[in-house]
């Protein structure tokens, strides 16, 4: 992990030498996608009362498929991509009223968003950019434990919205670089616990992601 | 498109922040119960008394939790020891010893339980001559001494076992329910004695039932929104433990913002736009309000009429209109303190509300004008007039008397219309016309027919009573001046359609008023102006309020924002406006 991180920052130095305006990419383009993901501490009910579950960060993918707006058009400077991602993070503690304990099993998101993004145009090849997505995720609490013993295995289909920012960096006309932060939320899933009674969830998500995308 | 995006960025780094973290409330039963311990106090009992026990669980070594609740309780030998309810009270039965097992689950904690011989020979109850007052809970304890051949003497909690009588239940009751044994209730003023019996030893003592004490207070209204210059009150009621209720106004300590609003006795004056928590405290016990003010402060005052001139024994309205911080004008005439030399002329205000009346006095005086002030306060420049005082002669054969308009001199049964009456002064070179309304002496022909008014502000105000013909004479210094008023009984239109108000809606802002008018509508489509004669209501106070019902008919002005209805009433009819201020 560490040495990706070292090719990366050593990949983004090289390129914050590089200055000069680069023709803009208009059309459909692909992108892939990986990152660190950090999910908040997602405060959970049950008619026995509240509980807070933690989880530990994680590594998350995404595909896209998207278009570009040619510079300057009718409908505004930016793009529009349909984006799968899937996040995975291990059950670290749970907190009930007595303390906390030790969890186990893992809590999967997939998810499916159409996404618009502005961008704002620079003379370099630098290109800032802000985002919002809207779509539907898939939550499926896999084999989640506490102190061992079973919590949920279960699995629920919410309303999911992400807001995005970064910045693009134009390695050529059809190839560029996408440095970003995702913000990305949920309904709260209702997901059944091992006794049967009903529980419901937060999910909220930070993640860091570095992606590469490219025009055709 | 810059600052959207920034403005993005914002919004992002603000729910990035997002995510509650609440304390836990749900206990934690997925954590394997792995062991329990039977808590006993004391280790051994005597027979015939009984002690509750409690279990504590330990999950997997990682916290304890009470689980007396939870547990199944049993004994071995249910002839020594057994249980009651509550499900873990232990009761000695016989001398001797009995295991005693908590289990939940797969889990069983036991204990060895000891049943001694020893009897009772004293017992102590508590408190001692306890002063309760009425209405409230008194908890009674007993402890027995203990002692036998074979035992060392001991003290156990027999509050559980004794069995409580009162001597007198009317003044206080005292429970022998499980779980509430030994619990008194102060019924009535009084004193009772309390007994605690158990086997053939028992203990008493004398509980006083005193006067109920205060439990909470309740400050009304609980929220009351007032224009600047007016006053308000608030209401403070005491609850008492005997869950009697009683105004202490007057009894407990009033607290307010003084930059807003003072308070003495409830009544709050001095009221400053803004918002204040009304307080009222007494012996511990506090209530509280919300003072709302509204309106705007005032900022000057303006007289009219302008620069009057007056003849020596004649008077005339005079009205104060005040300029507020929120750009609102409204009559303040009822609020200000009036002031003028009182050797030339005075100003009465007995008619209560927005009603001043200059009065010239009876004297000959130069044409020399002197000063008419209204003002409020210290802060705001008082508003001034030049008021001259003239004694000229009253012409002969110069009053004049002339209806009012919309009045036409016809009336319908129930409505009113007005008369003016003037007249011609003369100092020999000049003549000048003074309307003599308010000192004229006006007289009705026929009662029957028709009233007039002649005290103050109602002084040329006639009301139809029955259908005829009347006449209506204003007298003045000698001379009279007759009027024919026709009084008619149409019938009203039904519903709705007999009386209308105008407008029909209003939507103004606080401090700002507005005049309704009514109108009854009758099926010979005759129409009278009633706005004087309906009876005005609003259903709302802290929306809006009559500004003077009594000489303002109609005149509403707006408080606070919100939705109220001004309903008016005539001949048995109503009719509605929505009033709103945003």
């Amino acid at each position: 992990m560490k040495r990706i991180w070292q090719m990366m920052s050593a990949l983004c130095l090289s390129l914050l030498l590089c200055g000069q305006v680069w023709a803009q990419h208009d059309g459909p383009y692909v992108g892939v996608y990986l990152g660190m993901n950090s999910l908040v501490t997602a405060e959970s009910r049950d008619d026995q009362g509240s509980f807070n579950l933690e989880y530990d960060p994680a590594l998350q993918g995404s595909v896209v498929l998207g278009w570009d707006f040619k510079p300057r058009n009718s409908v505004g400077e930016g793009r529009v991509e349909v984006e799968y991602a899937r996040r995975s993070n291990q059950l670290n503690e749970a907190e009930f009223l007595e303390g906390k304990v030790k969890g186990d099993g893992n809590l999967t998101v997939d998810s499916l968003l159409l996404s618009s993004y502005g961008v704002y145009r620079t003379p370099s090849r630098w290109t800032p950019y802000f985002g919002v997505g809207l779509g539907a995720a898939r939550i499926t609490a896999d084999a989640l434990q506490v102190s061992g013993q079973p919590l949920a295995n279960d699995d629920a289909i919410v309303f999911a919205y992400q807001l995005g920012v970064g910045v693009d960096f134009a390695l050529t006309s059809y190839l560029s670089l996408d440095l970003g932060y995702r913000f990305f939320n949920t309904t709260r899933p209702r997901l059944t616990e091992a006794n049967g009674s009903k529980f419901h969830t937060e999910y909220l998500s930070n993640s860091a992601i570095l992606g590469l995308r490219m025009g055709f | 498109m810059k600052n959207l995006f920034w403005g993005g960025i914002v919004l992002l780094a603000a729910l990035a922040g997002c995510g509650s973290n609440e304390s836990p409330t749900r206990p934690n039963d997925f954590t394997p119960l792995t062991s329990i311990e039977i808590v006993v106090k004391p280790p051994a009992i005597a027979q015939g008394t009984s002690t509750p026990l409690q279990a504590l669980g330990n999950f997997s070594g990682l916290f304890t939790r009470d689980i007396t609740a939870q547990v199944v309780w049993a004994s071995s030998t249910q002839t020594i020891a057994d249980f009651i309810l509550p499900a873990n009270r232990v009761k000695g039965i016989n001398p001797g010893t009995a295991t005693v097992t908590a289990t939940m689950g797969t889990i069983t904690a036991s204990h060895v339980l000891t049943v001694t011989d020893a009897s009772v020979t004293a017992m102590d109850i508590a408190p001692l001559a306890p002063s309760t007052p009425k209405g409230l809970p008194q908890q009674f304890a007993v402890f027995g001494k203990f002692s036998s051949a074979t035992t060392t003497k001991t003290t156990q909690d027999l509050t559980f076992d004794a069995n409580w009588a009162s001597s007198d239940p009317a003044v206080a009751s005292i429970s022998n329910a499980v779980g509430s044994n030994g619990l008194a209730h102060a019924l009535a003023l009084g004193t009772t004695t309390i007994t605690a019996t158990f086997g053939t030893v028992s203990d008493s003592t004398q509980m006083k039932v005193i006067d109920p004490v205060l439990q909470s207070i309740a400050v009304m209204p609980t929220n009351l929104s007032l224009l600047t210059l007016s006053t308000g009150s608030f209401a403070a009621t005491g609850r008492y433990s005997d869950g009697s209720t009683q105004d202490i106004t007057s009894q407990v300590t009033w607290t307010s913002d003084p930059a807003i609003a003072t308070i003495a006795g409830g009544v709050v004056s001095n009221l400053v736009q803004g918002t204040t928590s009304i307080g009222a405290t007494l012996a511990g016990f506090s209530g509280s309000a919300t003072l709302k003010v509204t309106g705007g402060n005032l900022t000057s005052i303006a007289l009219t009429p302008a620069n009057p001139t007056l003849v020596s024994g004649t008077s005339m309205p005079v009205t104060a209109t005040g300029s507020f911080s929120n750009n609102t004008t409204r009559d303040i005439t009822g609020k200000v303190t009036w002031s003028v030399d009182s050797n030339i002329a005075t100003v009465d205000t007995s008619g209560g509300g927005n009603l001043a009346l200059l009065n010239a006095k009876t004297v000959a005086v130069a044409q020399v004008p002197t000063t008419l002030s209204a003002s409020v306060g210290t802060t705001v420049t008082p508003g001034k007039n030049n008021l001259t005082v003239t004694a000229p002669t009253l012409k002969s054969n110069s009053l004049k008397i002339t209806p009012i308009a919309p009045f036409n001199q016809n009336l319908a049964v129930g409505t009113s219309g007005r008369f003016k009456v003037t007249g011609d002064f003369s100092d020999g070179t000049t003549t000048t016309t003074q309307d003599l309304t308010i000192n004229a002496d006006w007289t009705s022909s026929d009662g029957a027919t028709a009233t007039v008014g002649n005290v103050g502000l109602a002084k040329g105000r006639v009301t139809g009573i029955a259908a005829a013909s009347v006449t209506i004479t204003a007298t003045y210094g000698g001379q009279a001046i007759p009027a024919t008023v026709t009084v008619t009984q149409p019938t009203l239109k039904e519903s709705t359609l007999g009386l209308t108000i105008s407008p029909p809606s209003a939507n103004f802002s606080a401090g700002t008023q507005l005049q309704f008018k009514a109108t009854a509508n009758y099926t010979n489509n005759s129409s009278y102006d009633v706005t004087e004669d309906v009876v005005w209501t609003i259903s709302n106070s802290n929306v809006a309020i009559l500004a003077d019902s009594t000489n303002q008919p109609g005149l509403v002005v707006a408080v606070d924002s919100g939705t109220a209805t001004l309903t008016a009433a005539f001949g048995g009819l109503t009719q509605t406006a929505t009033l709103t201020v945003p």
